[in-house]
């Protein structure tokens, strides 16, 4: 019950921005594949690239041409930047929200009055902003299934990838949340956090993109939280899915308990 | 009152950087007492209470509360405390009943104390289910002593409980800490407001520059400053030069003195200067918080 007392309001505080992400996301997703049926892409596209000079085909690598086809377009849409970005903002603006800015406006102070444990809040909040996650991203799953089910045929098979596509997608949101949670927990101001947590997101995003253009920078993929989310090659069958998993959620892991041990120690102004 | 020690505060020191916020504070809090903790902006009253609610850890010194160290029963003490913050602007998103609500779950306390502090403090149905953003500083105050009281507390540790309240319900927030009293409940209070410390409060602490510099009981720390004289003259004096007193004010045609000797001495000299009019009268508390402060006339009150 007291549990349900702080996850409810937090479901509450962060209800717009879960209704947002659900509505556009899974409508995006419908669109792309509503989209990808309504004209024939593969001929357009095949087209398009058979003038195309070599070097820019080596540049779209194979996340772009697995988008040919509808079962690529599908995942297309799990990496499309304007899902990313949004899913992004919800998972940096759970922890901001509700550590740093609640510092900022007295609401921890309270909070931490009542009898409750520091490392309760920092879990209870990971635990609700976990389940937020998994919220947004089960309504674009079900937006692309439907979608795949209106426009083309759903096999065990695709329903199958789709749904490890988003549990990473989900796990590297994760991951992401319980950074920006370590973050807000530093005592820094609330616009630090989010700029800092946004910050970071979009390095790793810039280096992932480059080191795949630039050899030299390769070493850097084992270190970067994109390279463990890859859903043209669980598309394809190039599955690291579960390795990809595992680091992802072990990572987070690792962030959650630093981020216990900070607010356990430091004081609430 | 009892004798048994509700509070007691040891040696607390805290450093924000390189500024001592709060030095060296030690006090002592009874059982039943009403306890006020004086002094101006940035004296250190926030940080020593915010110490005592293990929102901020100490650099030296330790807090005992009903006899337990708080560093290691923070959790415990904390159940049996209410707390009014300084400046209660909590959970805005939610309705004065949701904050509420949460309070009670998270105390995993009865609901049963909310209904007769919501009707004492004239909170309606339509006011309750508003959204404490929308609601007016008074009414949020109210909202901010409601959850601080409702679960029956042993200790009550409250930061400028009347800002924003209307003086009928400043009336009805005193006749509730005096009952609260009566009930063996003790009460801190961190106060600017000298007129409210002095009707409530029967021990006082006075905190400057994060130094305490009293601990006394009200009417010790009236009788330590003496008697007031206020003197009007008939015509402008020069040079006023009385032995055995203290002059705070002298503006030639009025002056106020703070007896420091034997009042026969003192009022020999005076029956020799051309005085309209004369008052004696023992000091308030603003007097002995300005006496306190004298030479801290940048400090603001």
């Amino acid at each position: 019950m007291k549990n349900f007392s702080y996850a409810r309001y937090i479901l509450k505080a962060n209800r717009g921005s879960i209704l947002f992400g659900m509505i556009f996301i899974s409508l995006l997703q419908f669109l792309i594949l509503f989209l990808v049926d309504t004209f024939d892409t593969e001929v357009m596209f095949a087209a398009i690239l058979s003038q195309m000079p070599e070097n820019l085909k080596i540049f779209l690598n194979d996340s772009f041409f697995s988008m040919l086809t509808f079962d690529g377009a599908a995942a297309f849409g799990f990496n499309h930047p304007m899902v990313l970005v949004l899913l992004v903002f919800i998972a940096i603006n759970i922890p901001v929200k509700h550590i740093a800015h609640e510092i900022e406006n007295g609401s921890m102070e309270l909070l931490l009055s009542l009898p409750v444990k520091r490392e309760w809040v920092i879990t209870n909040l990971w635990l609700t902003g976990v389940a937020i996650l998994f919220i947004v991203i089960l309504a674009s799953l079900v937006g692309s299934l439907l979608a795949i089910y209106t426009f083309h045929s759903i096999s065990i098979g695709i329903s199958l990838k789709l749904l490890m596509i988003s549990t990473n997608l989900w796990l590297l949101c994760v991951l992401i949340m319980s950074y920006t949670l370590l973050f807000t927990t530093l005592g820094k101001r609330s616009s630090f956090s989010a700029n800092l947590a946004a910050m970071f997101t979009l390095a790793f995003y810039m280096v992932f993109f480059v080191s795949q253009l630039w050899d030299a920078i390769e070493f850097t993929g084992a270190m970067n939280i994109f390279n463990y989310y890859q859903p043209q090659d669980i598309m394809m069958g190039r599955e690291s899915f579960v390795v990809d998993s595992i680091v992802l959620f072990f990572a987070s892991i690792v962030c959650l308990l630093v981020a216990v041990w900070q607010f356990k120690r430091r004081d609430i102004p | 009152m009892s004798s048994n020690k509700i509070i007691s505060v040891q040696n607390l020191s805290k450093y924000f950087g390189q500024t001592l916020a709060v030095d060296d504070a030690s006090f002592d809090l009874g059982q039943g007492e009403i306890f006020g903790f004086l002094g101006p902006n940035g004296a250190g009253k926030t940080t020593a209470i915010r110490m005592m609610l293990d929102l901020l850890r100490p650099d030296a010194g330790e807090v005992h509360i009903f006899g337990k160290s708080l560093k290691n029963n923070s959790i415990e003490i904390r159940q049996h405390c209410g707390y009014l913050p300084g400046e209660f602007t909590a959970f805005k998103n939610l309705t004065a009943n949701e904050f509420l609500k949460m309070a009670t779950t998270l105390r995993n306390s009865a609901t049963e104390g909310l209904q007769p502090l919501i009707e004492r403090f004239d909170l309606s149905r339509h006011e309750m289910d508003r959204k404490i953003k929308y609601l007016s500083h008074g009414m949020i105050q109210k909202i901010g002593i409601i959850q601080a009281f409702f679960h029956n507390p042993d200790l009550l540790i409250l930061d400028e409980p009347t800002t924003g309240l209307d003086p009928l319900m400043q009336d009805r927030f005193y006749e509730l800490l005096f009952e609260e009293q009566k009930k063996g409940k003790t009460i801190f209070i961190s106060s600017h407001n000298l007129a409210e410390i002095e009707k409530l409060c029967s021990k006082l602490a006075i905190i400057r520059k994060g130094k305490i510099i009293s601990v006394k009981s009200m009417e010790n720390l009236k009788a330590d400053l003496g008697l007031i004289i206020q003197l009007s003259f008939e015509r402008p004096l020069d040079n006023l030069n009385i032995a055995g007193v203290r002059i705070v004010a002298n503006d030639q045609l009025k002056a106020t003195l703070i007896l420091e000797g034997e009042i026969t001495k003192v009022l020999e000299q005076l029956s020799l200067l051309p005085i309209s009019d004369i008052n004696i009268s023992k000091p308030g508390l603003e007097e002995v918080f300005r006496n306190f402060y004298k030479t801290d006339t940048d400090e603001e009150l």
